[in-house]
């Protein structure tokens, strides 16, 4: 019999994407201030057979539906769940949504895996892994995966950060790093913050800096993954080094060129530039929260416990209008709320970032 | 249940100068003839722009089983669309007045903008066609800050007559510069038509309103000039001389006040500046102003009280330092709903420039009295010994104007349906 020859003890059934279109989220897990991990499976058991660096394609019920790219970010060796990681951005209604509305139970509809930036880790090739912000998602599929299976062969891994509370998967790949002797890390953060002490690297990536973390890089296939820019930069710092550019690959989360995606969210990502938080503030409750670069005072409320009502999240039906006691907002409404009510110090908190720290009645 | 042509032919041999039958003041078929043909084709006055007076106002007001509301836009503009959301129909706005953003469902969240158009609808797919789901319109206007509306698809074009004429009449009070100092709602228990017929005479004043009757004349709506005692003949007279004489002053110094009747009009509506008694200046209890702050660029208090009315739902006074405007709404046979509202200037302060008792009194009490009379008028017309009977030509010219232009339009109301059932 055929099926005696399956090391496959579960005898679970492969995800077939012809057949099989909604995962069911199991797990949430909040990665930092501003990034969610979203754990799936199928609503059968089912075994998902792809290679780590691809992509799902997600249909999410935001304007009528949208449709948007996530990398896998979890192992490709422990195939019965995928996980995606995502990080809130400002305006981008996808992110938005998975992160306010997506729940453990919850269910979505995808298609895939899909996509062609892939390496193994556990080849000969010595890799040089560099991304940056959320980038890091298709490498940390990789690095799991090779860890998995066995080691990683010669592997350095170098990540830049806003600031050291937005190093993703900080303590995950520390552990990593120290089972597996063969995957070196690094990381750079463009300004150390208040909150945090940061004994690595400070400022955005420099060949200089890049020739201390991984000093045999010309040596290496590289792989690179981040906002336009970041991958531009370090595009001209390889070519400025001499750098093969035929061993240099890159992954863009504007899979726009190559499948549909998502230019907005993507130009939104691109500049990272601060990482100041403002203090926002819920008098009537008590509750206090950071609020980082972007984050709406919706957003902030519940990351705080709280559930002000709203409906639309984009500033136009005015179910989530309240009271700013103190402080700036920067408001981008759909028509929800009139010049008046403004000047009367009304906002509505699912369209307004903190310029300053704020006090909001709800 | 009456048929179409049995109600065809009550309104056929409505005989001229004579009350209506029974069946038109207390039959529910009528009064959905009336809804449909009187309030669903007719400019009905609903509001008064200091209801709105800035860009996110919103009024909603039913007609019938129509819920409307109207809103002021950032352009100042009203829009009036039906109360309905495009979805499952949802009632959308729910308060009698409030202000909003955009018109949001609170069902599903359907957004529309001050436009009507849809602009948010989650969860409908992308081959849902949100451009096919915006608001139905309604037609209104504001005639120097009276807002009417119509429901039909073509309202009545002669409002322009209205308007031409009124305009000049009206505009020096200017209600935009007014606020609502008090507003109510009073439901009478008889037929609208009853109320109407009753606000078109003054022949019931003097047994009846001890209060309207300080500023105002019972003469002012007519008389019979034989069977005046001496003191009314001397109170006519006083009356005639004051019409002549103010009515000069007042035209001097801009303000039109001579009588203009077009309550043959498809939008009937009459107007004229009367006299006011004693101090001249109010409708108030003193006969002075109640409010220290005049309307408009006004420097004279005695400037009488415009008495303006349209047909089929409206009438309204203009003084020099307020107005007072009544609307009119069916609720069933014998129910009506009278919605009062008194502004002033929007400068004035309560307690400081006027009072609200002082203010409303004179129209609380007539109010009150009138829908007493109403209500017997409707008891009556419900009992068998009830027959149409005459009106005073004297005292009673412009009920039957009021009833001889609604029998009118239900007469063109049958001529237009045999038309279009001639032409299918």
């Amino acid at each position: 019999m055929a099926d005696e020859k399956l090391t496959e003890v579960t005898r679970v059934p492969l995800w077939d994407p012809e057949q099989d279109d909604v995962l069911v989220c199991r797990q949430v897990r909040q990665e930092t201030h501003d990034v969610k991990t979203f754990v799936f499976s199928g609503r059968e058991p089912r075994a998902f057979r792809f290679y780590p660096g691809q992509y799902m394609t997600f249909d999410l019920p935001v304007e009528g539906m949208v449709t948007r790219c996530y990398t896998i970010s979890a192992s490709a060796a422990r195939p019965y769940r995928v996980e995606i990681t995502v990080k809130r951005v400002p305006g981008g209604p996808g992110s938005n949504w998975l992160h306010d509305y997506m729940v453990p139970g919850k269910e979505v509809n995808v298609s895939g895996p899909g996509g062609e930036f892939t390496a193994d880790a556990t080849g000969e090739d010595k890799l040089l892994f560099l991304s940056a912000g959320s980038g890091i998602t298709p490498m940390m599929s990789m690095t799991r995966t090779a860890c998995d299976l066995s080691e990683p062969s010669d592997l350095h891994f170098v990540h830049a950060a806003r600031s050291p509370a937005d190093i993703i998967f900080r303590d995950e790949l520390a552990l990593l790093a120290t089972q597996n002797p063969s995957l070196k890390l690094a990381f750079t953060c463009e300004t150390a913050s208040a909150n945090h002490s940061w004994s690595g690297y400070t400022g955005r990536l420099s060949l200089q800096m890049l020739s201390l973390m991984s000093p045999d890089f010309l040596e290496r296939k590289i792989f690179c993954c981040g906002p336009a820019l970041f991958m531009e930069g370090v595009r001209n710092m390889l070519q400025q080094a001499g750098f093969n550019m035929e061993k240099y690959y890159e992954e863009s989360f504007d899979f726009g060129a190559e499948t549909a995606g998502d230019l907005e969210e993507y130009a939104s990502v691109a500049p990272e530039i601060s990482d100041q938080t403002f203090r926002v503030s819920f008098p009537k409750t008590g509750h206090v929260v950071e609020c980082g670069p972007g984050m709406t005072v919706l957003s902030a409320a519940r990351e705080a416990g709280l559930l002000p009502v709203s409906s639309c999240q984009r500033g136009i039906c005015g179910t989530c209008k309240s009271k700013l006691i103190s402080g700036q907002v920067d408001m981008q409404h759909g028509g929800g709320i009139r010049q008046r009510e403004i000047d009367q110090g009304k906002i509505l908190i699912c369209c307004s970032t903190p310029l300053s720290d704020i006090e909001v009645e709800i | 249940m009456r048929s179409t042509s049995e109600i065809q032919s009550l309104v056929n041999r409505r005989q001229k100068n004579k009350s209506l039958e029974a069946p038109f003041y207390n039959a529910a078929e009528i009064l959905d003839l009336d809804i449909d043909v009187i309030f669903g084709k007719h400019w009905i006055f609903v509001a008064v722009d200091p209801e709105l007076p800035e860009p996110g106002d919103c009024v909603t007001v039913e007609i019938g089983n129509a819920s409307i509301l109207i809103l002021r836009g950032d352009d100042m503009e009203l829009r009036a669309f039906h109360n309905v959301c495009r979805h499952r129909g949802a009632r959308l706005i729910d308060e009698r007045a409030t202000t909003i953003g955009n018109i949001v469902c609170r069902y599903h969240g359907w957004s529309y903008n001050e436009d009507g158009e849809l602009i948010l609808a989650e969860h409908m797919g992308s081959g849902f066609d949100k451009s096919c789901h915006g608001l139905k319109t309604v037609h209104v206007r504001s005639i120097a800050g009276l807002i009417f509306i119509c429901l039909a698809k073509d309202a009545p074009e002669d409002i322009e007559d209205l308007a031409r004429t009124m305009e000049p009449y009206i505009a020096p009070h200017d209600i935009a510069h007014c606020k609502v100092a008090h507003s109510s709602e009073l439901i009478e228990e008889g037929n609208w038509k009853l109320t109407m017929e009753n606000n078109r005479e003054c022949y019931h004043c003097e047994g009846n309103h001890p209060q309207l009757t300080v500023p105002l004349s019972e003469f002012g709506f007519g008389f019979s000039p034989d069977e005046l005692d001496e003191r009314r003949s001397g109170d006519v007279k006083k009356y005639l001389e004051s019409v002549a004489r103010d009515h000069q002053r007042w035209e001097s110094c801009g303000l039109p006040s001579a009588e203009e009747d077009h309550l043959a009009n498809v939008t009937g509506f009459r107007t004229m500046r009367l006299p006011l008694s004693w101090e001249g200046e109010s409708h108030t209890l003193d006969t002075k102003v109640a409010s220290k702050k005049l309307l408009g660029s006004f420097t004279d208090a005695k400037l009488g009280g415009l008495s303006f009315w349209t047909h089929p739902n409206s009438w309204h006074h203009f003084m020099s330092d307020h107005i007072v405007t009544f609307s009119v709404l069916p609720l069933a046979p014998n129910r009506t709903l009278v919605r009062t509202t008194w502004l002033v200037h929007k400068d004035a302060i309560e307690n400081q420039d006027y009072t609200l008792d002082n203010l409303t009194q004179v129209w609380t009490m007539t109010n009150l009295q009138d829908a007493m009379l109403v209500r017997l008028a409707q008891l009556g017309s419900e009992q068998p010994a009830y027959e149409p009977g005459p009106y005073s030509t004297f005292t009673e010219p412009h009920v039957e104007a009021f009833c001889d232009w609604y029998i009118k339009r239900l007469q063109n109301h049958f001529a237009e349906t045999k038309a279009e059932l001639a032409a299918e």
